[in-house]
């Protein structure tokens, strides 16, 4: 098994490299953003996991993006998993300093045949750093990739989180957790593309917005022509606790196959005031209340989560997340 | 000994006026009953005392100790000593029972004085056990799924964990079998003391058979319109309240009358 960082990767796992960094998951030509990327790479991490190993404890990253100067942070991230492997993962990026700068962040699972693949991110870049955040994952006959996002940054950005079930039988299920606070603006594109026969997508996202803050989640659930027996379902929840909030929902579905199930729910609402108006009255501060009620929104998508471990930590930067939030309200 | 006083009450909602002019006053150690009929504003005076954001004071005080709480939000009234066990108790998905009735307990605390878990478990083993309810109510979301009357339960399971100077009861009655009923009733008289007061929201005496009233108000048309010990609780059991209504010369439709 291999991990290790960028530049080691580049020195001494080249062969590797060139077969999967922007070849399969993400092309280095789809964009402006992947182009400058390329041009711009200073970090990275790779992980290959062989065939047939299973790796039980999950990886736990942590990277830093220094904004005690304004350089931009150009990170890369790519995990192989080869036939047969299990691998889990989970990142945490967050950021020191507070430099007006930009991210472009990258991510690659390359999950092969029979492979399976638990992928957990808790993030919480700064303020001042605008980002573009892309992870994606390509499987292969077989294959799964749990994803369990949760978007805890100050910043603005603009997340996109895809699957492409390229082989017969692959599975991607996505769970996404934002909040915005303050003034942000976070838009989420979270897609699944079922390409390969019986596979399936499912995307289930839930966001909530502080102050003035903006959220926008798109779910795209696309059924290419030949992808038979496959099953996109997707639910965005989107909850506004202020009245200067904006929140958007949009699901599409594109199903160019008969022989499919597909379905989604997409709700934007604002916070019930009969709950909080019944925790209140039992003597909890207004912005307790509202975490509770808040906690009780995202409810299904951390229990879904498939690591305790995870649904906990995730918690704890929800909670932090939401104080900071009301604070500066 | 704490005083909570209604003067000249004037409630309304969506633009209607519901109460005209309510007056009462009462102090910890008594136990008021307020009968009525449908829609005669009971809940509304409930919601304006706790301070439901719905429910605009047009005119009138209600004094907690002498103080004047319409000011206050909900929740800082909940904290200066009231308690509104309410007729229809909101769900709360994703909070257990235990963690909420904690957080409302600590809420009353200084913050580096909160409860200990070990003591706040005690207490509330054994205040669900007075209440006759499983343990495993205390670790499910607050009031998701409950029946109606596990709903009513757990109201008044919060009262006796907080502890409020004063509680108003809205029909915690209704939707209780008689077990049940025996059971809540049991939780209200072991609350009863020198330092709490109960308002208690009831269509059917019997529960007043249960938890004895020192006093017992009448109220119709967005007032109170008569007073009187538990035996006045017996007369409207047997006359209805057209007897009260047509004695008093109100002008007031009761329901299950032809117009
Ligand atoms: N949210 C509301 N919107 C409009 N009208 C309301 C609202 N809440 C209460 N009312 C009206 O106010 C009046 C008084 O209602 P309230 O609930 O206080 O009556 P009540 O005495 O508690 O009756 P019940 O015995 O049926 O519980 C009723 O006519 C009711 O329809
Ligand atoms: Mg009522």
């Amino acid at each position: 098994m291999i991990i290790c960082d960028w530049q080691t990767a580049l020195e001494q796992h080249s062969d590797l490299v060139q077969k999967y960094f922007m070849q399969k998951a993400v092309k280095y030509d789809e964009d402006l953003l992947t182009a400058q990327h390329v041009a711009n790479l200073t970090s990275g991490l790779f992980v290959y996991v062989p065939k047939n190993t299973v790796v039980k404890e999950p990886l736990t990253t942590y990277f830093v993006q220094d904004a005690t100067t304004k350089a931009d942070y150009v990170h890369h991230v790519i995990i192989v998993t080869e036939k047969n492997s299990e691998f889990s993962y989970l990142e945490n990026l967050t950021t020191v300093g507070s430099e007006k700068t930009t991210a472009n962040i990258i991510v690659e699972v390359i999950a092969g045949v029979d492979s399976h693949v638990k992928f957990a991110s808790v993030d919480r870049l700064g303020t001042n750093t605008t980002t573009y955040l892309n992870r994606r994952g390509h499987l292969e006959d077989n294959a799964k990739i749990d994803w369990s996002m949760g978007m805890m940054n100050d910043g603005n950005i603009v997340g996109d989180f895809d699957s492409d079930l390229v082989g017969n039988g692959s599975h991607s299920e996505v769970k996404v957790v934002a909040i915005s606070t303050g003034k942000q603006v976070q838009g989420i594109d979270t897609r699944v593309t079922n390409i390969g026969r019986h596979t399936i997508g499912h995307i289930l996202q839930h966001g909530v917005i502080l102050s003035r803050s903006t959220l926008t989640f798109n779910g795209i659930g696309h059924i290419i022509k030949g992808a038979k027996g496959s099953d996109a379902q997707q639910e965005s929840r989107v909850l506004m606790l202020s009245t200067k909030a904006k929140g958007d929902a949009n699901p599409i579905l594109l199903i160019d196959d008969n022989d499919v199930t597909a379905g989604h729910a997409a709700s934007v609402g604002r916070v019930n005031q009969e709950q909080l108006y019944y925790l209140m009255s039992r003597g909890l501060p207004k912005k307790v209340a509202e975490r509770l009620v808040i906690r009780g929104f995202l409810g299904p998508v951390l229990a879904a989560i498939p690591s305790k471990k995870i649904e906990e930590q995730l918690k704890v930067t929800i909670e932090r997340k939401l104080v900071d939030g009301q604070t500066d309200e | 000994m704490s005083t909570l006083e209604i003067k000249d009450l004037h409630v309304s909602i969506e633009g209607k006026n519901i109460l005209k002019g309510v007056n009462l006053t009462m102090k910890t150690g008594e136990i008021h009953a307020i009968m009525g009929p449908n829609g005669t504003g009971k809940s509304t005076l409930s919601e304006a005392i706790m301070g439901h954001p719905a429910y605009k004071v047009t005119k009138g005080e209600v004094l907690l100790n002498g103080e004047n709480i319409l000011d206050l939000p909900v929740d800082e009234r909940a904290r200066a000593g009231l308690f509104l066990a309410m007729q229809y108790p909101a769900e709360i998905p994703g909070v257990t029972n235990a963690e909420f009735i904690r957080g409302a307990i600590n809420a009353r605390r200084p913050e580096d004085d909160a409860i200990s878990i070990k003591n706040f478990l005690k207490q509330l083993d054994e205040t669900m056990s007075v209440l006759d309810m499983t343990e495993e109510m205390a670790d499910r979301y607050l009031n998701e799924g409950f029946s109606g009357g596990e709903k009513k339960r757990n109201e008044i399971l919060q009262l006796m964990m907080i502890k409020p100077k004063f509680a108003i009861l809205d029909e915690i009655d209704s939707g209780l079998d008689i077990d049940a009923l025996k059971v809540v009733s049991r939780g209200v008289n072991k609350m009863r003391g020198p330092e709490f007061g109960s308002l208690i929201i009831t269509h059917y005496q019997r529960l007043l058979n249960y938890i004895v009233p020192d006093v017992v108000h009448v109220m119709m048309g967005g007032r109170i319109v008569e007073q009187g010990g538990p035996e006045l609780a017996k007369r409207l059991e047997d006359e209805g309240y057209a007897g009260i209504r047509d004695e008093l010369g109100l002008d007031i439709k009761l329901v299950d009358e032809d117009a």
